[in-house]
């Protein structure tokens, strides 16, 4: 991944943050300039639950040479207590042990390595609470 | 609506496979050359050409439609049309709208890929990245085939669809796809062993995806006016109903994972602009990259309820010659996965079809066909629809 997009898209990926729409109520992930719903632009930055369930995962061998260093590893859809729907890895744990609906939380870990020299990406990811 | 009609009158496809020895544009220009041959006509009366290719046009390869244009000496106006791995039957859509609309009279298609080039597989699975959602699926560390791997678990949970269902899929594409000339992968293989193959994203197993490779595939789509004009032209195939419809990008913003809805929606218009209903359709071209592919797109096509398309397929209702044949042409999975040919071919198998030029795998009596090709997890959905020649004669 390149310095300047790592750069603008950090504090969403370190984060994990969504937007709440003032005229429609929508809570919205990820952030934009107007609510996806209504259109409006008063809209409000605001961090998505930090908790939240599983509904799906599988296991992920075979990706982007940044991200290889972690793979295998387990990817997940998962609905946060707010009712939003994000994508995320599930850490620290084994396939084995995860059933759907298991509850997780957010957590801060490494995404993606860009080689031996290259910058780091950073991002949120879940684990079973 | 414009009552403008329009036909296919020539078609040309290379092999499928993994072509080493061929660059891009020969490939693409060799498909476009036996199109016009397979027309017999005069070059000179192609008014334009559409492509579509997922990787042309990306850091990895040229502008390969202005190169096999340069090849064909085609001094034409040429678009790309993207629509991801759906790109080869997006822009066939292009393509017929310009010569419904009267502007256009004469126009060749191109579907075309190069993916072999890419030895290493990350590089690929970056490009088919960019078929969903690339910075809050890909980049979290999704991959196309995880995703698909949640949408047959969904499949799986809220119909009862077994795995035995969903390995009935490729086995019988396989077997269509013994008999296809063009195929990457003119072997059956057993139901025994798609189950016992190792699991590469639950519950999706290693010989379960369609796999990528080379090929090109191009059709000539003519108006009325040009065949009252051109009487010695045969025409091979009416386009009837053409759609395009798009769902959310990513699963996570989506409120099923066990229907594309971007396919009724584009199937609903296709059938009203030909006046059918699903029916009337005898043979039917579908995005099976996945095995869960072909269940969802024969469920939202409306040949089968919804939840009934793996219990169909076990109980042989999608062969060749059965209540409506899927896949003759061994579909994504044994005839290769070219991305942005796949939609040419599929088109290109249907008009086989309809002239009785399918040899072997050859279906009775066909009023209607239909082709569906898929972008990414369903993003965008193309339905197109033909019918043959003789009301017309």
């Amino acid at each position: 991944m390149e310095p300047p997009k790592i750069w603008r898209e950090r504090r969403g990926r370190y984060l994990g943050l969504g937007i709440l729409c003032h005229d429609c109520k929508t809570k919205s992930f990820p952030v934009t300039n107007y609510c996806p719903e209504c259109s409006s632009e008063k809209v409000e930055e605001i961090k998505l639950a930090q908790t939240g369930k599983i509904l799906h995962f599988t296991k992920v061998s075979q990706t982007a040479d940044e991200m290889m260093f972690n793979a295998p590893y387990i990817i997940g859809l998962i609905e946060l207590n707010d009712g939003i729907r994000v994508t995320g890895q599930i850490t620290d744990t084994k396939s084995e042990d995860l059933k759907d609906g298991m509850n997780v939380k957010m957590v801060f870990r490494v995404l993606s390595k860009n080689g031996e020299e290259g910058l780091i990406g950073y991002g949120f990811k879940f684990v079973p609470s | 609506m414009s009552n403008n009609e329009t036909f296919i009158v020539g078609y040309g496809i290379t092999k499928f496979g993994e072509q080493y020895s061929t660059n891009p544009s020969s490939s693409a220009s060799t498909a476009i050359t036996s199109a016009i041959h397979n027309a017999k006509i005069s070059k000179d009366l192609i008014q334009g050409l559409y492509f579509g290719s997922l990787l042309s046009n990306t850091n990895l390869q040229p502008f390969v439609g202005a190169e096999a244009a340069r090849e064909c000496n085609l001094n034409v106006p040429i678009s790309k049309v993207d629509a991801g791995n759906a790109s080869g039957a997006a822009a066939f859509h292009q393509a017929f709208m310009a010569v419904k609309s009267g502007l256009l009279d004469c126009i060749v298609v191109l579907g075309t890929e190069k993916t072999s080039d890419y030895v290493n597989s990350s590089k690929i699975e970056q490009i088919l990245g960019g078929t969903i959602d690339y910075l809050w699926e890909f980049e979290q560390g999704a991959t196309l085939t995880s995703l698909y791997a949640w949408m047959t678990q969904a499949h799986m949970n809220e119909h009862n669809t077994t795995l035995e269902q969903l390995a009935s899929v490729p086995v019988k594409n396989h077997r269509n796809g013994v008999n296809n000339p063009i195929a990457q992968y003119r072997r059956e293989i057993s139901l025994e062993r798609f189950l016992k193959a190792k699991r590469i994203s639950d519950p999706i197993g290693r010989f379960d995806p369609a796999t990528h490779c080379d090929g090109s595939a191009a059709v000539i789509i003519v108006s009325d006016k040009f065949v009252k004009q051109h009487s010695e032209v045969e025409q091979k195939a009416k386009i009837v109903g053409s759609a395009q419809a798009s769902d959310k990008l990513a699963l996570h913003h989506r409120t099923t994972l066990s229907s594309l809805m971007a396919t009724k929606v584009a199937s609903k218009n296709a059938y009203s602009m030909a006046k059918i209903a699903p029916e009337d359709i005898s043979i039917a071209e579908v995005h099976d990259s996945y095995p869960i592919g072909e269940i969802l797109a024969i469920e939202d096509l409306g040949f089968f309820p919804k939840g009934e398309g793996g219990k169909a397929t076990i109980e042989g209702k999608t062969q060749i010659n059965s209540d409506i044949s899927v896949n003759t042409s061994g579909g994504l999975k044994a005839r290769g996965d070219p991305f942005g040919a796949t939609g040419i071919a599929q088109i290109i198998e249907i008009v086989q079809q309809i002239n009785g030029e399918a040899d072997k795998r050859q279906v009775d009596d066909i009023k209607f066909g239909l082709a569906q090709n898929v972008m990414g997890t369903g993003a965008s959905s193309l339905v197109n629809i033909f019918s043959n020649m003789e009301d017309d004669k």
